[in-house]
């Protein structure tokens, strides 16, 4: 099609993802998007059915989180539309890029209450970054380039484009809208002396890594500022990856589930410097008793971050990629290097449980060990969720999918679905509990359609562990409908969908069937019975400060 | 306390819905608003807010707003002192 040319709305919809080099889109087709999968029929453009818009949602977030692409997903209106919103919060909590186009009623009935109408726009406004909805055709094109520029930039996120069905069916007259190119922003260099000025008092200095590390395409300069200056390091659920894990002074994740020694170390911190980070709650525990002695360098592409709960010392928005590098460091701090190390010793995870019972921390780290380079282990939520990101070792922040800020169940499968799409080559291991699980399980399916041969690692303690695990410790142990024991037999649903399995209980057989699974050509469930007793260590409770971790505690049922 | 904001936004149907969805989750609360049009066709949003919060958690998140032109508050003070409640 040549510029200027004369085509339907829905046919500029899939020009505008081709110009965007999108390759695939995630959807689920309806009445209200029909003209839009009309279009997308023998185009350029691969669809990916999924069984749900939800886990159409997850898997486009899934594809832009383990590529660091911008994510694409159709829905149709009404309930199409509806079903999108967890999968658009999720991406807005953890400021994830993606395009969301819905089809929506045609524009003589809207606000007539006329079938699979809603105000999809009004719905969105608190879970996506911006959203659009197109009023006439002439806007279409020029709204669609808005919404991949809005989502990919600064902070990233989702953007929703809502389309109503006579737009789609419209003709118009295809230009490629101009962009400005905006201007290259001078960085801030009075900031950048402060900050320097910090660090050349400092003698306990942390790195607190946070997901906008990866974001921003910044794990080199990061690396790189970590080894020259020896800083110690610790990181959020969503900066995993961004610090080498074998860096000497790299101490695992901080927060509720955080390592001990990560925690202790911020709390003796005399100098915080938070890059891609925002001090959620998860992480620090009791704000006012959060590295109660640090001044706070805070580096963040999102100004509204900066002193939103803790007020910093020097607040720099440039880009990361720019500023890292113009950090130094003057002090010597091998006195406070000996005092980490000591704590990373002290602190180091143990893995020497005995019994014949799978330890899933034990699993997980084999696990971690076993993954070939190019791997990506796409996560559900809860308690596994937690073991993987304190036993497992990540390359990169995009080898680790895990929904952080939003803590959606039923994240995992599809997420892991857009990430084997996304990199076809890889390793792709979706880790789920039984109750996370079951919150997508419909997306089976789409594996089975495709073939993916992603892998599905299965920690079974028929229970909705977390939960659970709150119920003994801060609910007197009130077990309200936390029991799952009424769990299907998972080997014959994989089956039902034609993905080989195998079932374990023992600690014996880990190995062999860790082995099967990853070697297997296609996809392949690996069910591990784990002991329900297992729990989450250690544990900040809520309303605690980080300095007063629980450690493992017995628990007799 | 009461804090003021004058706020330039895109003539756009939904603009209004979503300076008062922030306005509401971030945790002010809307005393006074006066809303205008411009010659060039945008809108001039004038608003008294009451919360205990500092200005600027509300000011930096209607900012960001792809729609908010300009955000200014007036008569700004430091949020040092209050940036913890």
């Amino acid at each position: 099609m040549e510029q200027g040319q004369t085509i339907s709305g829905s046919q500029a919809v899939i020009k505008v993802l081709a110009a965007h080099g999108v390759t695939t889109v995630f959807g689920y087709p309806g009445g209200a998007i029909m003209p839009i999968y009309d279009a997308l029929y023998g185009s350029s453009v691969e669809h990916l059915l999924c069984r749900h818009e939800q886990g159409a949602g997850f898997a486009a977030v899934g594809y832009a989180r383990s590529s660091g692409k911008t994510g694409v997903c159709f829905a149709t209106s009404g309930p199409g539309a509806t079903n999108l919103i967890t999968a658009l919060a999720d991406a807005m909590m953890d400021s994830i890029p993606l395009v969301a186009i819905t089809g929506q009623v045609a524009t003589p009935v809207i606000g007539t209450d006329a079938f699979q109408e809603m105000d999809v726009l009004g719905m969105s406004l608190s879970c996506t970054k911006h959203s659009f909805m197109v009023a006439t055709a002439d806007e279409l094109v020029p709204t669609l380039y808005h919404a991949f520029e809005i989502a990919a930039s600064g902070r990233p996120g989702p953007v929703l484009v809502d389309i109503p069905k006579d737009i789609q069916l419209a003709q118009l007259e295809y230009k490629t809208p101009l962009q400005a190119v905006p201007d290259e922003p001078a960085l801030d260099i009075a900031a950048i002396s402060a900050a320097n000025a910090l660090l050349a008092q400092a003698k306990q200095p942390v790195l607190y890594v946070g997901g906008g590390v990866g974001m921003a395409g910044a794990v080199e300069p990061l690396r790189e500022l970590s080894q020259r200056t020896g800083i110690p390091s610790v990181a959020t659920l969503k900066g995993l990856g961004a610090v080498a894990y074998a860096a000497p002074g790299y101490l695992g994740m901080l927060g509720m589930h955080g390592n001990q020694a990560a925690n202790h170390a911020v709390q003796q911190a005399d100098l915080l410097l938070v890059v891609g980070a925002r001090f959620d709650d998860r992480v620090t525990g009791k704000l006012d008793t959060f590295a109660p002695h640090a001044k706070v360098i805070h580096l963040d592409i999102d100004a509204a971050e900066q002193g939103k709960l803790r007020q910093p010392d020097v607040a720099i928005s440039d880009d990361l990629c720019d500023v890292l590098p113009a950090l130094t460091l003057t002090q010597d701090i091998s006195s406070w290097q000996q005092q980490v190390a000591a704590l990373k010793l002290q602190y180091a995870w143990r893995y020497d449980r005995p019994g014949a019972q799978i330890y899933a921390p034990a699993l997980l780290k084999q696990l971690a060990d076993s993954l070939p380079e190019d791997s990506v282990v796409s996560c559900d939520v809860g308690q596994h969720q937690m073991w993987v990101a304190q036993h497992m070792w990540f390359r990169r922040p995009e080898d680790h999918l895990s929904s952080a800020g939003f803590g959606t169940m039923g994240f995992g499968l599809p997420a892991a679905v857009g990430a084997q799409v996304a990199r076809p080559g890889a390793t792709v291991v979706a880790v789920s509990g039984d109750g996370s699980f079951m919150m997508n399980v419909q997306e089976l399916t789409t594996i089975k359609r495709r073939r993916l041969p992603l892998k599905i690692l299965l920690l079974d303690n028929q229970k909705l562990g977390m939960v659970k695990q709150w119920q003994q410790l801060f609910f007197e142990e009130r077990y309200s409908e936390t029991d799952l024991s009424d769990n299907p037999d998972f080997i014959t649903l994989a089956s039902a969908f034609d993905i080989p399995g195998r079932s374990i209980s023992k600690a014996a057989e880990v190995s062999a069937a860790l082995e099967e699974m990853l070697t297997s050509k296609g996809p392949f469930l690996l069910h591990v019975q784990i002991d329900d007793k297992f729990n989450v260590w250690p544990l900040v409770p809520p309303g605690a400060s980080n300095s007063d971790m629980i450690e493992e505690v017995e628990i007799q049922q | 306390m009461i804090h003021h904001l004058v706020l330039t936004l895109e003539q756009r149907p939904e603009v209004l819905e979503r300076v008062l969805r922030v306005t509401r989750h971030r945790g002010f609360r809307v005393c006074d608003m006066r809303l205008s049009e411009q010659e060039d066709k945008r809108l001039l949003l004038d608003m008294a807010v009451d919360s205990d919060k500092a200005i600027e958690l509300l000011s930096r998140q209607l900012d960001k707003l792809m729609d908010v032109s300009t955000c200014v508050v007036q008569g700004q003070q430091s949020m040092a002192c209050t940036i913890n409640g």
